[in-house]
């Protein structure tokens, strides 16, 4: 088969759905396919440049290239997810997040800012229910992005877990004293929380973090706050890390917090289990939550400072329980048979 | 329940839409989270207590706050000065545009040339609607070749106002078309809405009235007076009546030209029989209105909106005289007496004499007048405006997709021959059609 995998993004940037775009096409060439990564660039804002986007997707002609047949075309992120094709599959990242659970979020809002802002919104939400049903089959990337799909776009789609990057890294050392946070810094990521729940640790908790910011602005807040609430020895910025070294610091660690807003899937959460490492995460982080089951595998605070540093205290104060909730993480994570094998299986029936 | 953003005049600024706010917002608020949204320096206490009031700047609107809404409700009348700020926001926030004036050629006149000070702006939204034609004529009303009110009537620019709105309400079936200024977007006309005063006091305005019977009969003019309210044509109608010491004329309002009319009174030889009486505090208008046997209402040319005084006429069990033009056109035979604009001399006198022969029959018509007050309930209108909002929310991704269709049509036609773009334009209007199914109004 000869497979297009189409997705869009912020030229200059790089994350998760870019590793993951990457990871399916390996996943596809292995399982003896074909297969190309085409991203649109994509820009939100002005909004009034968002449905404009969506109709230079609509215009595309991915059906042959060179004469010869695309077979199948895999959607990953809007809006490139409404290109059309007679054999397209959608494993959906995310929706326009900014258009639905975001919209009014004070942080991670962005068209709510803008006159047209709504406009563009339902345009959006319109676009999504009459072009979405288009596809062979609809999957997502977790369960939590299948309730956000059914909840805003009534449309039912069944969610497809995979693997992190580079699993067989992950591996389980002697726990250290700290905990690890490896993620961009951002609003959303919760960065923030965290560090005001540290400042109410009783216990000498101890966080390091790893990643970059999306913007200088983020990291100087975090600095800031860290300052201002004395907690120069509890926190470490490890800045942007080798994979090599992400797994070294997992494999250390006595614990992983990772307390995102309504994250969509959330790797963080997988390479700790497949590092043995307890998790914890908060109530409302959406896609870690189908993975930690409080006191089994981690533990589920309240998206509060007090909750946060309750949890961080636990984990810190009985070392062995931690030891046997990251044990519990990775014989869960088995059980799953979570595989790249599987997603490809599902997406080129 | 919606949450609605209202923008409009709101009491106690002196505009009939403001009056009309004030009848509106407390329905509406009994049903709707509602905020009146205002850039005027003072608001009536009172309407501070039916909805919530919050101040806005025109040059930099809240869009946060406001993207909070279900829908934003813009109402735009022919005054510059007052509907400026409302129309800046509602350009750029889509909402549903009610409008007050049908023809606003003297609006953006003022917004562009004066407010804004941008000459370009003008002559461009001429273009836009109107072609080269449209600029041509922007240029000679800028030069002064051509007068603001050929201006109305030719180039009313009406769709500048409403380009990109969710919905269009007006208060006069078939106007927008009539003017072939019919928007791409839903348009509702509904009845204008008042409240009629209680039965109770009504009947006692009656009974007033009929304890002083004429001779002299009195005859009223209301409102902003401006140049179409066609003051000229009834001083002479009634100078040119042989009966004409059987009426009293008293003029309220403020006039376009105290001075002109001063000497067509004098010259006319009717210092006797007019009296102007300049605007009047809201308790003479009750006793004027009350005690007045005929109201003289005519409008030429018309704005082509409803008329709030007409209402409140009717509301008073008053007899009038309107042209026969515009909304006015659409009154009830039997509740009105129309002029016709080009005999308007000759129809004034002849209604006259009628009232003079046959009293009763106009006292009907005042009472049928006061009777059909009963489509104009403000409960009726907040229901039809609710349903409206239903229907154009649902239909709001056409202003995406009109918009989108511009864009697309403006860059092509920059670099690609027409005879060439013809494929690509059916490409793209095809697929946006698909993204937002549904065809605006007007298009095939």
């Amino acid at each position: 088969m000869r497979v297009l995998i189409l997705t869009s993004g912020v030229p200059f940037t790089r994350g998760g759905a870019e590793i993951l775009a990457e990871s399916l096409r390996d996943a596809v060439c292995a399982a003896g396919h074909q297969a190309e990564i085409v991203t649109l660039p994509f820009q939100s804002c002005p909004p009034s440049r968002v449905p404009e986007q969506m109709l230079a997707c609509r215009l595309l002609d991915v059906t042959e290239s060179c004469g010869m047949r695309i077979d199948r075309v895999i959607g990953l992120k809007f809006p490139a997810y409404l290109v059309p094709h007679p054999n397209k599959v959608i494993w959906m990242l995310h929706q326009h997040r900014t258009a639905y659970e975001f919209w009014d979020h004070p942080a991670a809002g962005d068209l709510i800012h803008y006159p047209d802002g709504q406009v563009v919104r339902e345009a959006i939400h319109r676009a999504d229910c009459t072009l979405l049903p288009e596809a062979k089959a609809i999957y997502t990337l977790s369960r939590n992005v299948s309730d956000r799909l059914r909840r805003c776009s009534g449309i039912d789609a069944e969610p497809l877990y995979n693997p992190p990057a580079n699993a067989l890294l992950f591996h389980n050392g002697p726990a250290g004293d700290y905990l690890f946070f490896p993620s961009r810094i951002n609003s959303v990521k919760r960065q923030w929380l965290v560090i005001q729940a540290l400042a109410l640790c009783r216990e000498p908790v101890r966080v390091y973090f790893a990643g970059e910011a999306d913007n200088p602005a983020q990291q100087a807040e975090c600095a800031k706050a860290q300052r201002e609430l004395g907690l120069t020895n509890q926190v470490t910025w490890l800045g942007v890390v080798s994979e090599e070294q992400k797994c070294e610091w997992y494999a250390n660690s006595l614990g992983v917090v990772f307390p995102p807003l309504d994250e969509d899937y959330g790797y963080v959460t997988l390479e700790a289990m497949l590092s043995s490492k307890p998790v914890i995460t908060c109530a409302d982080s959406g896609g870690p939550l189908e993975f930690v089951v409080h006191q089994h595998t981690g533990l589920v605070a309240d998206a509060s400072p007090q909750s946060l540093a309750g949890a961080m205290d636990a984990l810190w104060a009985d070392r062995r329980r931690a030891a046997a909730l990251g044990e519990a993480g990775r014989e869960r994570y088995l059980d799953l048979k979570i595989s790249w094998e599987n997603v490809v299986d599902k997406l080129l029936c | 329940m919606l949450k609605i953003n209202w923008f409009s005049p709101l009491p106690p600024a002196h505009s009939g839409i403001a009056y009309y706010a004030a009848q509106i917002l407390p329905v509406l608020a009994n049903r709707h989270e509602v905020v009146a949204w205002t850039d005027q320096g003072q608001v009536a206490p009172e309407l501070e207590r039916t909805a919530r009031v919050v101040r806005y700047d025109p040059a930099n609107p809240p869009w946060r706050a406001l993207n909070d809404a279900d829908v934003s409700i813009y109402h735009l009348g022919n005054h510059g000065g007052i509907h400026g700020g409302i129309w800046r926001v509602s350009r750029q926030h889509p909402g549903i545009v009610v409008l007050h004036d049908l023809c606003l050629h003297d609006f953006f006149a003022m917004v562009f040339l004066r407010i804004l000070e941008k000459p370009d702006a003008y002559l461009a939204a001429l273009e836009r609607w109107y072609g080269e034609e449209g600029r041509r004529v922007g240029e000679a009303f800028l030069a002064g070749g051509i007068g603001a009110e050929t201006m109305g009537q030719r180039y009313p620019l009406t769709r500048e106002a409403v380009s990109g709105a969710l919905g269009v309400i007006t208060h006069s079936r078939g106007a927008l078309e009539g003017l072939h200024e019919t928007p791409a977007s839903p348009v509702a006309a509904l009845d204008f809405p008042y409240a009629a005063t209680e039965e109770s006091r009504y009947l006692g305005w009656m009974a007033a009235r009929s304890v002083a019977p004429g001779p002299p009969y009195r005859l009223v003019v209301f409102g902003y007076l401006s140049r179409n309210r066609r003051l000229g044509a009834l001083l002479e109608a009634l100078a040119g009546l042989d009966e004409r010491e059987q009426f009293r004329l008293e003029i309220c309002g403020q006039l376009w030209d105290e001075g002109h009319i001063r000497t067509q009174i004098e010259r006319l030889g009717l210092g006797s029989l007019v009296k102007l009486l300049g605007f009047l505090p809201e308790s003479l208008v009750e006793q004027k209105l009350s005690t007045a046997d005929l109201a003289i209402n005519l409008r030429y040319p018309s704005m082509g909106e409803a008329s709030l005084s007409q209402l409140q006429f009717w509301d008073y069990g008053l007899p009038t005289l309107v042209t026969r033009t515009g909304w006015y056109a659409s009154l009830p035979d039997d509740a009105t007496a129309f002029v016709r604009p080009e005999h308007e001399v000759e129809d004034i006198q002849s209604h006259l004499r009628a009232l003079l022969a046959d009293p009763g029959a106009f006292r009907a018509m005042g009472e049928r007048g006061r009777q059909s007050l009963e489509n104009n309930d403000p409960e009726k209108y907040v229901d039809a405006m609710t349903q409206f909002a239903a229907i154009a929310l649902r239909r709001s991704p056409l202003v995406t997709a009109l918009a989108l269709a511009g864009r697309v049509g403006n860059d092509l036609s920059a670099w690609l021959h027409p005879a060439a773009s013809a494929y690509l334009l059916d490409r793209a209007s095809q697929e946006i059609v698909t993204i937002w199914p549904g065809k605006p109004r007007g298009y095939p």
